[in-house]
């Protein structure tokens, strides 16, 4: 079995607290996400989502704070305007939607980041190499 | 055709009066057609009018908006160029006090070579033509009905022929960013055909087209490799429709997601965990 590259785009506020609490509760899980911390889930343009497959990672996960609880008060409504179509996107285009996951994790919730980040390792294991399935003859 | 011809003639004659100018196509020499401002001192100039194949005008219109903010203008749009008048005007692009619409409606050959829904105006007062009910896409039909790798082959192969001559950015009237995420190396990567796979070029421009694209064909038109780029976009409008109660250029008053914040409950129907 291959090790799958895993990006994951958390929110500063909550999915990164949420890491953190995850952390110190000394939770396990998959050490394959590499976790890059944005101040708020409404940064991710649909474009680095793109990118960061181009860039030959395996699944992309964008976590932010639930609705109503964003530090910027509207700023996650962005994302959960804009991931969904571009799940569609993807789908039409012959990539998998479900290599790109979209979750709300709130500073407290340690638990649920660890089984969110966990599931999503296991699902993206499960299937072939992304550089594999494009036949992208060479990524940078 | 030569009967819609007068009736615009005649159309765009009553409305001189009323405004600084009258945006359409004529036929210049040597048989080019062209956008051209028509005014009511040169009425012969009507001689030269056109009315197929169609050019951008709302783009044009744009640009002459900009220029001058305070013309009176009116417009000679389809229903596709109505659409994306519409868009832009949400988009604070056009000034929608200061226009006329002059509806011309399509014919069925044109909607057949469109692969047009709706090619027919709704907003505009002044009307020329019959409005026809909209014909069916089998491209987008065909591509809908694919598997995920047949897709997966079936645009890998389109995208191949792509040359990166940006045509269908340039043309498309709802690409009126004053900074392009497409001439960013960041995310379009340069000097590289044919472009990597996946194409970024063509999966982010697909993206900037949600809820935008009013469906008018001119990219796959004018791209000189035949991508049949409007496939992408028009499935799109469909998630759009279904998620947001979208549809581009239909309501005046209705805001387009971009700029909606999402009431509670409501963002459930994209289908996100809450």
């Amino acid at each position: 079995m291959y090790e799958p590259k895993i990006i994951g785009f958390l929110c500063n506020w909550c999915s990164y607290r949420g890491a953190d609490t995850a952390g110190m509760a000394r939770m396990k899980y998959p050490p394959n996400v590499k976790i890059i911390r944005v101040p708020c889930s409404g940064r991710i343009s649909p474009e680095l989502v793109l990118r960061t497959f181009r860039e030959g990672a395996d699944g992309v996960m964008v976590l932010g704070c639930h609705i109503g609880d964003c530090h910027y008060s509207t700023g996650n409504h962005r994302t959960a305007k804009r991931m969904p179509v571009l799940k569609r996107l993807l789908e039409y285009s012959g990539i998998d939607s479900d290599r790109l996951a979209i979750n709300w994790v709130s500073a407290a919730e340690g638990e649920k980041f660890a089984t969110v980040i966990k599931e999503f390792t296991e699902q993206i294991s499960a299937m072939p190499p992304f550089a594999e399935t494009m036949k992208m003859e060479e990524t940078k | 055709m030569s009967d819609r011809l007068t009736s615009l003639r005649e159309a765009i004659q009553q409305v001189f009066p009323q405004v600084d100018g009258v945006l359409g196509i004529r036929r210049g020499p040597g048989g080019i057609i062209s956008p051209y401002l028509f005014h009511s001192e040169h009425p012969e100039e009507l001689e030269a009018l056109a009315i197929w194949p169609k050019e951008p005008l709302p783009d044009v219109l744009r640009k002459i908006q900009k220029a001058h903010p305070e013309a009176k203008l009116a417009i000679v749009c389809r229903g596709c160029e109505e659409r994306g008048v519409v868009e832009m005007m949400k988009h604070s692009q056009l000034n929608w006090d200061n226009l006329t619409l002059i509806g011309l409606q399509c014919t069925k050959e044109e909607a057949e070579f469109c692969r047009c829904a709706k090619p027919y105006t709704v907003h505009a007062k002044i009307v020329v033509g019959e409005p026809i009910e909209g014909v069916p896409d089998p491209v987008t039909e065909k591509v809908a009905a694919m598997s995920r790798e047949e897709k997966q082959e079936f645009w890998k192969e389109q995208f191949l022929h792509c040359i990166k001559c940006y045509g269908c950015r340039t043309i498309c009237p709802q690409c009126f960013c004053n900074i392009c995420t497409l001439e960013d190396e960041k995310f379009v990567e340069t000097g590289r055909l044919p472009m990597p796979n996946p194409s970024m070029y063509h999966l982010i421009r697909a993206m900037h087209m949600t809820a935008k694209c009013v469906a008018c064909r001119e990219c796959e038109e004018t791209c000189p490799a035949d991508i049949p780029m409007a496939v992408h976009f028009r499935l799109i409008a469909r998630d759009v429709q279904e998620m947001f109660s979208y549809e581009t250029g239909a309501i005046l008053e209705q805001k387009p997601p971009q700029l909606l914040v999402l009431e509670e409950g409501e963002y459930e129907r994209t289908g996100l965990p809450h």
